[in-house]
Parts: structure tokens; sequence; C-alpha cells
């Protein structure tokens, strides 16, 4: 079965690998020329020093110059990325062979229809865990100088480090695996496990996770220098509020400051990740069920 | 033709009281039927019959819901690898994957089948001239469904079922893909005999191939029973249009009337019917394709006194009939 799953997903295994390559050549380039703006300006040492109150040309000319690239112009195009490779590779696993009849062939062979979907699903699954780590790797160390700035927390960041980026694309894969049981087709199995994975995951950005922990309260400081309109950010991503950098400002009236944390990166990763994953394990034991409640279910 | 032992021995396939529904309608009801190990059994029926329900209970692809199937003896669980192991299956249309080549496909075989015979595959595709490295796309219909052939062959189990396996394939196709399932049941070496069940929906395709018959009409069985037996329990009787069902020997199966004459398919096991001493009467042979249309075209509410008891514990009018 092994050798049956390799032999059927192996172009997908090859096209996986080809997105990898084309995001480690953007991120090498991209990232070796912001290790060098970063070296060159010292902002390693102010930011050490003063988190960038003593340089804030220095830090003004390394946003402008990365800033928009790295941050909402890589969002806006990687925010798919996760759902595209998950549906690519579920939406065919079993619409496939009950869109050609090869399921006949399939699940007649010596090997119960459930084995069959058990030893698939472990092999793919597993393969885009590989390949979702190194994805996460990739691009955090390519914008490893740009979080030294600009903390781990905001939405640019926070989906493409850690856990979740992983997470995404299984929760796509598992949901086009179960839409392709259901409608019998691939690409309407994959169209139909995209659009509620993207809503679900914007929904869970915008609505959810700012409210993950209970938000954190301050008390604007007026009298802090570079105060700009008000108590929101002032330089970069430092929030005047907390004056430290990563600490994710939510609202800011009379005075009164609501903010996460920076060092909630790590448990707000494993409660998104775990959602995801929790919607990936329900979709896929459903299609376990149904497929095999398919054969074995009387009527 | 293979010989098969009628009694005694366990059936390669025995069906009970076997029924399937999908939501409220049946597919498939009552079905009960034997085949005997090392037969070639025809299964034959319109579109829609069932043929397709029942292949896949007996293959392990849908559980049944009410009654049950044993292979051999051993009693068939759906989606378990010890049913599925006792019963290679062509399916219709024969489906392979088409970016496979013919050596992957047997790989998969091999990964997916322990008792796979790789030897045969390769021996088999090698006499038909299909070569092993080329692309499943790229193969004629015919070659394509040799090759559905040789994986349930080289699975090695004892019972074969192939769903309409040459409806697909061209007058020249049909004919070379039948010779080799028969060359497939003689050559058995010294493996005990291979059973084949073969549905169809043309019946002329399978006759000189198959000597046993099952027909399945409306989810029911019509007909079943060794090939050459029924042939000999039926008759076709031409009459004078007047004469009633009641006259005549026999039990009517059907009935065609024209302007002058009636032709009637009627069984008249155990005895032959007498026609002698009937002027203007002829009784002659039945075709295979004649009985199974005849059969086909009972309708359904006569479908419950299919399948009938053995001859010799049958009632009938058929006796005093022929003793006028």
């Amino acid at each position: 079965m092994i050798w049956v799953t390799w032999r059927q997903h192996r172009s997908q295994a090859v096209a996986g690998l080809a997105v990898l390559a084309g995001l480690a050549v953007y991120a090498i380039l991209l990232g070796t020329s912001m290790r060098t703006a970063f070296s060159h300006d010292d902002l390693a040492g102010c930011l050490a020093r003063s988190q960038g109150s003593a340089c804030p040309d220095a830090v003004g000319a390394f946003s402008n110059e990365f800033g928009s690239e790295v941050n909402q112009a890589f969002w806006a195009v990687a925010l798919i990325v996760p759902g595209l490779i998950g549906v690519l590779a579920g939406g065919s696993l079993i619409a496939r062979e009950l869109e050609f009849g090869t399921w006949r062939l399939a699940w007649s062979q010596t090997v119960p229809r459930s084995r069959w979907l058990a030893v698939k699903l472990a092999l793919v699954t597993g393969g885009l865990i590989v390949l979702g780590a190194a994805m996460t790797a990739v691009i955090t160390w390519y914008r490893a100088p740009m979080d030294r700035l600009t903390g781990r927390l905001d939405a640019h960041i926070f989906d493409f480090e850690g856990l979740v980026l992983t997470a995404y694309i299984l929760c796509a894969f598992g949901f086009a695996v179960l839409a392709g049981l259901l409608l019998r087709r691939s690409i309407p199995a994959m169209i139909a496990a995209f659009v509620p994975w993207l809503a679900i995951r914007l929904v869970i950005e915008f609505v959810f996770r700012p409210h993950f922990l209970a938000p954190l309260t301050t008390t604007c400081n007026a009298t802090l220098p570079n105060q700009a309109g008000g108590c929101g950010y002032g330089l970069g991503f430092v929030p005047q509020a907390t004056g430290h950098i990563g600490d994710l400002v939510l609202s800011a009236n009379n005075g009164v400051v609501t903010y996460q944390p920076a060092d909630r990166f790590w448990p707000f990763q494993f409660i998104e990740a775990g959602i995801f994953v929790a919607l990936t394990a329900a979709a896929l034991g459903a299609t376990i069920w149904l497929l095999h409640r398919r054969a074995t279910w009387a009527a | 033709m293979a010989e098969y032992d009628a009694g005694g021995s366990v059936p390669a396939l025995r069906t009970e009281h076997l029924g399937r529904r999908y939501g409220k309608v049946w597919g498939l009801r009552d079905c009960t039927l034997e085949v005997p190990a090392g037969a070639v059994a025809a299964l034959v029926g319109p579109n829609g019959a069932g043929k397709t329900t029942l292949l896949e209970m007996i293959i392990g692809l849908l559980e049944p819901t009410e009654g049950q199937v044993s292979v051999f003896g051993e009693t068939s669980r759906a989606d378990t690898a010890a049913t599925l192991a006792r019963v290679g299956y062509v399916a219709q249309d024969h489906p392979l994957y088409r970016d496979f080549s013919v050596a992957d496909m047997f790989h998969l075989g091999r990964a997916m089948n322990p008792s796979w015979d790789q030897q045969l595959a390769t021996a088999r595709v090698d006499a038909l001239d299909i070569p092993l490295q080329r692309k499943v796309r790229r193969l004629s219909g015919g070659q394509q469904a040799q090759v559905s052939l040789t994986m349930a062959l080289a699975k090695r189990a004892p019972l074969l079922v192939l769903d309409e396996p040459v409806s697909s394939l061209d007058p020249i196709a049909r004919l070379e893909f039948m010779r080799d399932v028969m060359a497939a049941a003689a050559d058995t070496g010294a493996d005990s005999s291979l059973t084949f069940l073969i549905s169809s929906h043309v019946v002329s395709e399978l006759e000189r191939f198959c000597d046993w018959l099952i027909v399945l009409a409306n989810g029911h069985v019509q007909l079943a029973g060794p090939a050459d037996d029924l042939l000999a329990a039926h008759r076709l009787l031409t009459v004078p249009r007047a004469t009633p069902d009641a006259e005549l020997p026999g039990t009517v199966i059907h009935r065609d009337d024209s302007d002058r004459h009636s032709t009637a398919l009627v069984r008249t096991d155990p005895v032959q019917p007498a026609v002698r001493g009937h002027a203007g009467w002829q009784a002659d042979p039945v075709s295979f394709e004649q009985l199974v249309m005849c059969y086909l075209q009972r309708p359904p509410t006569a479908a419950t006194t299919g399948n009938p008891a053995p001859a010799a514990a049958r009632p009938g009018p058929t006796g005093k009939e022929v003793t006028r």
C-alpha cells in the first residue's frame, strides 16, 4: 500500500517540492538583502539598547524598504497557499477513484477499503506535515530580521510561523477528502473544501484570535516621546502604551489600552493550530466512517 | 467445458434470500442460487436487473440488506480481507489507472494481494504481446480488458467474477477475450478448477462458453441451473392460434400470437411433450437466446415463481397433459 500511495501521489509530491523550492529562492534572495540592511544600520544593537527609539531613522528606512513587501503583500499572496496545497492533495484522493470507476479495482483487492484509506491518509498527511514544517522554517528564517522589529503576534507574521501554517494545510486537506467522498468529483470537491476553509480561516483570524486569551489593559502615558496620534502605535510596532516590541494593541479608548502581550505567541499558536487540527480530525473521521459505512451499512 | 459436480461438494457460490435495498427501492430481492465449483456461469439480465448489485455483494464490495452470500462454504462479509481474497473481479469497463504502466498495475496487484502470482501475470501479457512498460491509456480497449482479466487471475482467487467484460469491446476483441477466459478456465494446472461468474446483457456472446445459466430480471432470479438441462427441459411449441394455454403441455413461460399460429415456450420437464396426435403442432428445441429472451419477457408478477424447484420435486400439470 505504501508503494501504491507513493505511485498515485508522487506527482503531487513533486509539485509540493516545487512550491517549496520557489518559496526558498524568494526567501533566500529577500532574506539575504534584509539581513544586509539590518546589520548595515546596526539595527540589532539599537533594538537591544532602546527598543528602536534611539534610531528612528534607521527603523523607518528599514520598514519603508521591506515592510509592505514582507508583511502586507506576502500575507495577501500566501494567505490562500496552504488552502490550495491542502485541497489539491485531498480533493482527488477518494473522488478520483469514484470519478473514474477505479474504486471497484482499488477496493476489490485483498485490502479492505478502510485500511486502504488509513494508509493513504497517514502517508499523505505525513507528507503535508513535512511540507508545512519546511515552509514554516523557510519563512521564519527569511523573516527573522523583520520579526525583531515587529514581534510575531501581528497577523502578517503569526499566520506563517510556528504551527498554524501546517495546521491550515491539514485542515484544507481534510475538508477536501471529505468533500471528494460526498461529491464524487475532484474539482467540485476542491472548490467545496476551499471556500469554507477560507471563511473559517478569516473568521478565526479577525474575530476569535484577538480573544483567545483575555487581553491585558493599561493606561496610556501621554508623556512618552514620539507619541503619534493618541495611544496606538508610535514608531514601527512599538505600542506607545506598553513600550514593548510585538505587543498587539486591540483598542485604545480614552487613554485605556487593551492589548495582547508579545509573549503570548506560542500559547496562541497552540490554540489556533489546535482548532484547525480538530477540524481536520473531524473531517477525516467523518470520511473514514462514511467510507466504511458505504460498504457495510445494509441500507 | 469444465466438469463440475452438481451435488455433494461445497458450491463455489451460494446465495440465500439475498437482498439489497437502496433507500426504499430494492435493487435485488430474495435471490437464492448456487453455482457449483468449476462451472462457467452466465448471469444474464437487462440493464437495471440487479446484476451489478448481486456481483458487488458476492465480491464483498457491498453488504446485503438481507440474506447472505457464501463462497466455497465461507460466509462473506463486506470489506474484509478474507472475503476479498476469495474472489477475483473484473469490473464493468475494466477500470485501470490510466497513468500507470502495465508493470505498475502488476506492482499494485502484488502490493495489495498476498497470493499474487507475478509469473502468471507477466507470462500472460507476454503471450498477448502487451508491452509491460506501456501506459494503460495507450492500450486498446481489448488490451485493457486483458490486463484487467490478468490482474483478476493473478490474484489466485478460486472464484472469478466478470461484470459485462466484453460489452465495450468490438466483436473480434469479444471473441478473443472470451476464448482467453475459457483457456484460463481449462488451464488451471494443479490447482483446483476455477469457477467463473460472467454477467452480460447480451446473451449471444455467452452462449457457447457457459455451462450454467442464471437469468435475472426486475431484481429477482427468473431461472437458474445447468445450461444443458435447462435447454433440454424447454420446448418451443408452434400450435394453432386458438389453442388455449391449458391445453399445452408443461408450464407456459411465454407465448407469441401471430395471425394463424402461436409460438409458446413451455417448460416440460421431467417428461417430453407429446405432440403426435395433435394436428398442426410442432415442438422444437430451444436455443440459449430464445430461452433467455422468453424468461426476460415474463411479467414481473411471475417472477416469484422463478428459480423453480428441482424437477423431481416439482408439482405441475405436465404429467396429465402428456398422457392425453
